[in-house]
Formats: structure tokens, sequence, C-alpha cells
């Protein structure tokens, strides 16, 4: 059973409705009697409870900055071994959420567990099985790098020897005897990029890892990610860049506004938004119209023509049946370009349907 | 429960001794702390047929080290805490095991350590000096004078930690160590101004009668309080001004004993710690 506040479209009255996950409730407005349908989302949208042992649990988070609810009442897991996306636009609460996970900022209410050690009463011990890289890391100014992990070490009660390889693997061997003072920001970044990995610890909260760096470190960071996951490691990842996300997690959550609006794989989130591939095909015999087998051809959903360009919507696995249609009727293809469903179009549709709908 | 393990506060010690022992404003306070402890000591302790005798090279570097030590102390903590929750630097630490009251506690320790280290320097090199010219009959004395300025240095610490953990962002920890050191330079002006409103006269001055009052409220100046633990260190019961038209001398009330002294001090010392403690744990970092 979950439950939901929506607004009536009419009168804008605000009403609490309880129903199963994908359940079809019809409902009459308590004021003006407004009769209307809410299909309750598909039980993985709102985020079921999923198998497997968890790395991290946040249960009905909820945190008040000057009386605006910068996260509210946000529930996720996070299961181990996988590569998990933290979405969300600018703004949306994914910073305080992990502020809150790691017991920066004090909540005014919820639960959160690092490998099953609840962050209230076990921190210590749940802290030395992570590693963390903050949005904008920084450091000591006056101290090199290596004297900075060394530090680092220390807490962690981790050993030492690994501090110059770390430093040589992110590419700071030319400023081993620096002073962090006088890094630039990618610099501080690649430094807290490799503080993260002291210890070897086996599960990484990365708060926008990519933000302000360069393409070559954003792709450094990716294949990073996903060495340290098939080393068994969980990652979770926060980022507004979607295309960053895209190809190397196994789910995200998105949250707007301080609440989690999907919880999901990326292929099952375009698949309850019916979010599907586009073609665009460059013809040049095509006569002025759509020829007419294209619509019979099982999975296409919709067939366009702007000029000599063809534009069609289908199933994934409907593309080629389309092209081999067309190249045996004699059509002589010119250019082809697929466009395939994108976190993008997913994530707007999303918030486009949480700023709209229920409230 | 809150356990403490020395561990932690001994790596966050050292980290902030070997971060601040770098910090130019600190490395050029005590170059300038040094060579004005030589100078002076040179100067009182080296013309004995002048000043006489180690006193009052003492009376002399008290002078500097109630200026300078809170000054240094002040610089290193102001911003311990504010400073690191703005640059981004605390939230990293805090992700990694180790309590908040440890990081305040080796913090405490740590720039603490950068005090005895640039004062110990200090007084090490006037203490050479001084041994040279005027001999050492007195070096006991000394060494509780080193004592005395280095406990200023930790009240001054500790009032600027409690500054840096309660204000959110650096420029104001900035206004409020400003303050700090202010309250030092203005607190006898004001003192005085309450003295001359309570039907007291500049006349006072000159023939000696002031009120016990007067002399007491020292405890609610660190830098005074400090001056007159070190009189009564050296023996002294009255304490001189030169007045232009001769010296007047006025007796240390008794409540300023040693003892009382001492217990006034830790009360400097703990009672920001303390508030810096709660501040720091109800902080959003």
């Amino acid at each position: 059973m979950v439950s939901k506040t929506i607004m009536c479209p009419k009168c804008k009255n605000q009403m609490f409705i309880e129903g199963n996950p994908g359940e079809k409730k019809y409902i009459t407005c308590s004021t003006c009697n407004t009769k209307g349908v809410f299909n309750f989302p598909k039980e993985e949208i709102l985020g079921k409870s999923i198998e497997g042992p968890l790395a991290i649990e946040i249960r009905n988070l909820t945190k008040v900055y000057n009386g605006l609810k910068a996260v509210d009442n946000l529930s996720f897991n996070v299961k181990k071994g996988e590569i998990f996306g933290f979405l969300g636009p600018n703004g949306a609460g994914k910073t305080t959420t992990i502020k809150a996970l790691l017991g920066l900022i004090h909540e005014n209410s919820g639960e959160m567990k690092i490998n099953g050690h609840n962050m209230k009463t076990n921190h210590i011990v749940a802290k030395k099985e992570i590693g963390f890289l903050p949005e904008r890391a920084n450091f000591y100014d006056n101290l090199t790098p290596v004297q900075t992990l060394n530090f680092f070490c220390e807490l962690k009660d981790a050993d030492k020897s690994v501090v110059i390889p770390l430093l040589k693997e992110v590419g700071l061997e030319e400023a081993l005897n620096k002073k962090v003072g006088n890094f630039s920001k990618g610099m501080r970044q690649l430094l807290g990029v490799a503080q993260t990995m002291i210890g070897n610890p086996k599960i990484y909260i990365l708060d926008e890892p990519m933000g302000g760096l360069d393409a070559r470190w954003v792709k450094a960071i990716r294949d990073k990610i996903k060495m340290l996951n098939s080393q068994g490691a969980t990652v979770i990842f926060s980022s507004h860049i979607l295309s960053e996300v895209q190809n190397i997690c196994h789910r995200v959550a998105i949250i707007n506004k301080g609440r989690l609006i999907a919880q999901d794989t990326v292929e099952n989130l375009n698949d309850y938004l019916k979010i599907k591939p586009r073609l665009e095909i460059t013809i040049k015999n095509l006569e002025g119209k759509v020829p007419e087998f294209i619509n019979k051809i099982e999975g296409v959903e919709s067939a366009n023509i702007e000029g000599n360009i063809l534009f069609i919507t289908c199933n994934p696995q409907t593309k080629i049946k389309v092209i081999s249609a067309l190249e045996e009727a004699g059509f002589q293809i010119d250019n082809l370009k697929t466009f395939e469903p994108s976190l993008e179009e997913a994530f707007v549709k999303l918030i486009d349907m949480d700023r709209s709908g229920a409230q | 429960m809150t356990i403490v393990r020395p561990k932690s506060i001994y790596t966050v010690a050292k980290k902030e001794f070997l971060d601040n022992i770098r910090n130019r404003w600190v490395i050029i306070l005590s170059i300038l702390f040094v060579i004005l402890v030589i100078v002076i000591s040179y100067v009182t302790g080296g013309g004995q047929d002048l000043f006489g005798d180690m006193e009052a090279s003492i009376t002399a570097l008290m002078g500097i080290t109630s200026l300078l030590i809170p000054l240094i102390a002040i610089i290193l903590g102001f911003s311990t805490i504010s400073g690191e929750a703005e640059s981004g630097a605390l939230y990293v630490v805090l992700s990694y095991p180790v309590k908040r009251v440890e990081i305040l506690l080796g913090k405490f320790l740590g720039l603490g350590s950068v005090i005895i280290f640039s004062t110990l320097i200090g007084f090490g090199f006037g203490g050479i000096v001084i041994g040279a010219t005027s001999g050492l009959e007195s070096w006991a004395n000394y060494i509780g004078f080193i004592f005395l300025s280095i406990f200023l240095g930790f009240i001054y610490l500790s009032l600027a930690i409690c500054i840096s953990s309660f204000f959110k962002r650096r420029i104001t920890s900035i206004g409020a160590g400003i303050v700090l050191v202010f309250w030092g330079l203005i607190y006898g002006m004001v003192m005085m101004a309450i003295l001359l409103a309570t039907g007291y006269s500049i006349d006072n001055l000159f023939t000696g009668k002031m009120p016990e009052w007067f002399f007491n409220s020292a405890v609610f100046s660190p830098g005074d309080l400090h001056q007159t633990a070190v009189y009564r260190l050296f023996g002294q019961t009255t304490v001189s001004f030169d007045m232009g038209q001769g010296t007047s001398s006025f007796a240390i009330p008794d409540f300023l004993n040693m003892v009382n002294i001492m217990i006034v001090h830790f009360i400097w010392l703990l009672i920001p710690l303390i508030l810096a403690y709660i501040f720091f744990m109800r902080r959003d970092i």
C-alpha cells in the first residue's frame, strides 16, 4: 500500500489517497465533486523494497532549513555491489541528503544506515568502510598532498604506504611536495579522489565527482568508478549532468525539491515513461508521404515526414526491421540518425509530471 | 556515549601543528616576538646600571607578551572551524572515523603547541641574553613567567576557537577576533571611565587612593589578569606607575592572590572551550 497527496485539477483541493502500486483509483473531489482517475505508479517507480544486502539505507529523512524543506521524507536504498546514480536538478537536496547521511548536519527526522551500521549510534565503524568525495574538495593550504593523505590514513588507521602510489595514480606525481594552497581547483578534486581510496573502502559516496573537471578526467573518473565496482565496491554518486550517469549506473534515484520521484534502472524508467528510440532517416526518393507499410510494422508507434526526412518512433527491436523494409521497397537511404532514449528525457518527463501532477 | 580516543586527538593535533606552523602571519608575528624579546632583554638586562635586574626585564617583556601572544592565538584560532567549514575541508574530515569532540580537542592542543613553540623560541633567546648579561638568579621566576605567558595564549586560543565554532562564516569570525583584540586594549579605558563616573577623580591616581574593585576587575580581562599574575610571581605587592611628577604606588588587593588568579585563569580557559564544544556539536557543516 502506498499513499499520495494529489491536487484536484479544478479546485486545487488537496486530497490524500491510498492504493496499491499500478492500481487505477477512481476519485471524487471532496469539495467540488469533480471525478477523476489516478494511476498509482508501478512499484519500482516509487522505490520498491529491493532484494539483496544493502550498502546504504535512508528512511524518511527530513531536513528543514529556515522553514524550507530541503529534504522531505526521503527514503531509498543502495544495494551492495551496484553503481547507483543519485540525480536531481540543482538545489533538489542531493548534497543535503549526503551531508545528513554522514552526520554533518542534524536532520529533523529519519534513520540512516551504512553497511547496516546506524549512523546515529555507530558512525565511527561505518565511516571506516566508506570513501567520500565532496562536491568541492578542499584541504589544508599549508600541507603537501603527501602530508594531507598521511593525515587521512592516520584517521582511518590505514596503511600509509599507499599514499605515494595513490597520488601518482590520480596524476599528481609532480606536485607531491607542493603546498595544496597553490593547487588549482582540478588538482584539489584529484587529491579528493585520491583520498577516497584510502583504506580500500567497500562503499564510495561521491558528490558530483565530475564537476569542475575537464573531459579527460571525466572519462578517467568514469573508468575508475567502473573499475572499483568490478572489484566489488558499491558506488553511489550524485549528479545533475545526466550524460555522466546514463551508461554506468545500474540504478538511479531521482529527486526533486527534496522528494524521491523515481527509483529504478534507466531502462525501466524509460519503459514506464514510454520513452522510445527515435529514427531520423534521410531518403532521396521519399515522394512526400510516409510509405504505407511503415505503420504496419509491429512496434512502430508513429511515423512522420518533413521534407525528405522520415521520423519514426518505435520499439528498440523494431529499428532494424524498419530499415530493411525501406531498403526492400527500393528507398535510397542517404543518412540515418538514431536517438536512443536518454535518461535526460526520463528526467525531464518525471520532473514535469512531478510539477503538474500529484503535489 | 562519547568516548574520546587519544590517538585521534593526537592525529588532529599533529595536522594542526604542521599546517599552522607554516601560517604566514604566525611566522611574521613569531619573528617579531623573538626580535622584541631579544632587544628588550638586552636593553633592560644588559644595562644593569640603568634598570637594575631581571624584574625590570620581565616588566618590559610583559608589555610585549600581553599583546603579541594573544594576537598569535587569535590568528591561529579565529577561523579554525568557520574557515574550514566554509572551504569544505571540515566536510572531508568529518567523513572519516573521527568524532567532533576529538577534532575540537585536537585543534586546541595542536594550535596550543604552535603557541608553545613560538613562545619558547622567543623566551629561549631572551633567556640566553638575560642570562649572559644579568645572571640567572631568578631563573625559576623566569620559567614561571614563560608558563604564565603560554597560559595567556591558551586562554585567547580558547576564546578564538569559541568564536570560530559559533560564527558561520570566516568573515564574521574575523570581526569577532578583532573585537577580542580590542577588548584587551580598551578594557583599561572602560574601567577608568567607570571609575570616573562613580565619583573618583584623576587626582586619585596621584594620591594612590583607588578602590579595590578597580583592581579586582582585572578578572574580566585576561591580559590584565596575566599582568597581575606576573607581579605576584615576582613577589611584588604593589604596582607602580610613573606619573611624570613622580611615581605613585598602589597595593594589589588580597583578593588577587596567586591561587585566585589561577582559578580565574582556568575559568577563562574552560568556559569558552565548553561553549565551543556546544556550538560545534550543534552546528550544521
